[in-house]
C-alpha cells in the first residue's frame, strides 16, 4: 500500500475526482479505467503521500481575509514533481500516467498545467 | 471562406498539432490583416512580435506558461505577441492623419486640411489624449480591432487560433520590445487539432441583454427572420455541444497525452 493506510478509492480527494469524471464523461470512469487509479497509486508512491495530502497542501488559508486559496509553492513543488514522474515512468506510459496525476489534480480545482 | 461563415466558424482554438508548423506566408498574411485594419487618427498603436515556439529555450517556454494558458503555449507553434506602442501618436504627431488628407480619405468637405491637422488635431487632441490616464484604453480598443483581423485571417487560411494573456516579463527576453510597448495578448496560432465545428458555436448572452436602441434598457429588437438568414449563410451555427463533443475532446486528450 506504500503511502497509502487504506485502499485509494476510499480516499475523499479520489472520490472528488470519481464525481468529476462521472460529471464530464458519464459512466464511472474509474472502474471502467482502473488504470487512472494504478496511476494515482503510483504517484502516491513516488511523493511519499497520500491523495488527501496532496490536495489539502495545494491550498492554503489566506490570514488577511481567511480565504482558501491555491499555494503557488506547493502548486509548483508538484508540478515539479509530476514532471519528474512522468519521465520517470516513461517505459510505462509515463505521459498517460502523469495525465491521470494531473486529472485528479483538476477535478479537486488544482490547475496544474506541465 | 465566404466573410459571415468565416466568422461564425471562427473559435478559440486551445488544441493545436504540436509538430505541423506555420508557414512563413501564413504568419505574413495575418499580421497584413492587422495592419489594414481600421484605426483611429490612423495611429497604428498595435505592434507584434512572432516568435517560434520551438525557438523558445524550454526552461523559457515553461517560465512562459502561465496557469490557464500553459497548454495552449506548448501546443500552439506560433506566437504572435500584440502589444500597444503608446509612443506613437508622440512619434507621429499626425503625420499620418496628413497623409489620409494627402489621399482623399479625410477631405475639407469634413474639415480636414493639414493646418487642421497641425494647430488643432494633434496640438489640441491628440498630445492632450496620451496625457489622459484613459489613454490607455483607447490605444487598446484600436488595438484589439488589428488584432481580431489578424485573427480572423488566421481561419481563414484553415489555421486556428486563440488569443491569451501572456507573461510579459519573460517573454520580453525575446521580444525584447521598448519599454513604451505596452503587453497585450498573444495570438497562439497553429493548425487545428480539433473538428471544424470545435464542438459548436460557443455560449453567448442574450442578444437583447447586450445590445440596445436609443437608449440603456430598450434592447434592441432581434428579428427571427435575420437569424434565420444568418443561420442559412453559415455565419450563426449549430450552438454548442455537439453531441460529439465530448468524445473529440476525449480521443485528444489521449491522442496529446492531456488529462480527463
Amino acid at each position: 500500500m506504500g503511502a497509502l493506510t487504506k485502499p485509494i478509492a476510499q480516499y475523499a480527494s479520489v472520490t472528488t475526482w470519481a464525481e468529476g469524471l462521472r460529471q464530464q464523461w458519464g459512466g464511472e470512469p474509474l472502474q471502467e479505467e482502473p488504470g487512472k487509479l494504478a496511476a494515482l497509486e503510483t504517484f502516491c508512491d513516488f511523493v511519499g503521500e497520500d491523495p488527501d495530502v496532496i490536495v489539502g497542501r495545494c491550498f492554503r488559508v489566506r490570514q488577511a481575509d481567511g480565504e482558501r486559496v491555491l499555494s503557488v509553492k506547493w502548486r509548483g513543488h508538484y508540478a515539479d514533481r509530476i514532471k519528474e514522474f512522468r519521465t520517470q515512468q516513461a517505459a510505462a506510459n509515463g505521459p498517460r500516467q502523469a495525465a491521470a496525476v494531473l486529472s485528479f489534480l483538476i477535478h479537486n480545482g488544482i490547475l496544474i498545467q506541465v | 471562406m465566404e466573410y459571415l461563415e468565416l466568422i461564425g466558424t471562427r473559435r478559440s482554438i486551445r488544441y493545436f498539432e504540436p509538430d505541423k508548423p506555420v508557414e512563413q506566408d501564413k504568419i505574413q498574411k495575418i499580421l497584413e490583416a492587422c495592419l489594414i485594419a481600421s484605426c483611429a487618427v490612423n495611429a497604428h498603436w498595435l505592434k507584434a512580435v512572432v516568435v517560434k515556439r520551438d525557438e523558445v529555450a524550454p526552461d523559457d517556454l515553461e517560465r512562459m506558461k502561465n496557469p490557464v494558458q500553459a497548454l495552449v503555449i506548448a501546443l500552439a507553434p506560433v506566437h504572435i505577441y500584440f502589444y500597444a506602442d503608446l509612443s506613437v501618436v508622440n512619434e507621429i504627431k499626425g503625420t499620418r492623419l496628413k497623409e489620409l488628407v494627402d489621399v482623399g480619405a479625410l477631405n475639407p468637405t469634413h474639415g480636414w486640411s493639414h493646418k487642421f491637422v497641425d494647430d488643432v488635431v494633434y496640438a489640441q487632441i491628440l498630445k492632450p489624449m496620451t496625457e489622459n490616464p484613459g489613454y490607455p484604453v483607447v490605444a487598446a480598443f484600436d488595438c484589439g480591432i488589428a488584432a481580431c483581423q489578424g485573427l480572423l485571417m488566421a481561419f481563414e487560411l484553415g489555421l486556428g487560433a486563440c488569443l491569451t494573456a501572456f507573461m510579459p516579463d519573460v517573454v520580453a527576453k525575446y521580444t525584447k520590445v521598448p519599454s513604451t510597448w505596452v503587453p497585450l495578448y498573444v495570438l497562439n496560432v497553429g493548425y487545428s487539432a480539433e473538428s471544424k465545428e470545435a464542438g459548436g458555436q460557443r455560449p453567448r448572452p442574450p442578444f437583447e441583454q447586450q445590445y440596445h436602441l436609443g437608449t440603456y434598457g430598450n434592447p434592441f429588437p432581434r428579428d427571427p427572420k435575420v437569424v434565420e438568414e444568418l443561420k442559412r449563410s453559415k455565419m450563426l451555427q449549430t450552438p454548442a455541444p455537439l453531441p460529439t463533443r465530448k468524445q473529440e475532446v476525449r480521443e485528444l486528450a489521449r491522442r496529446l497525452n492531456l488529462p480527463e
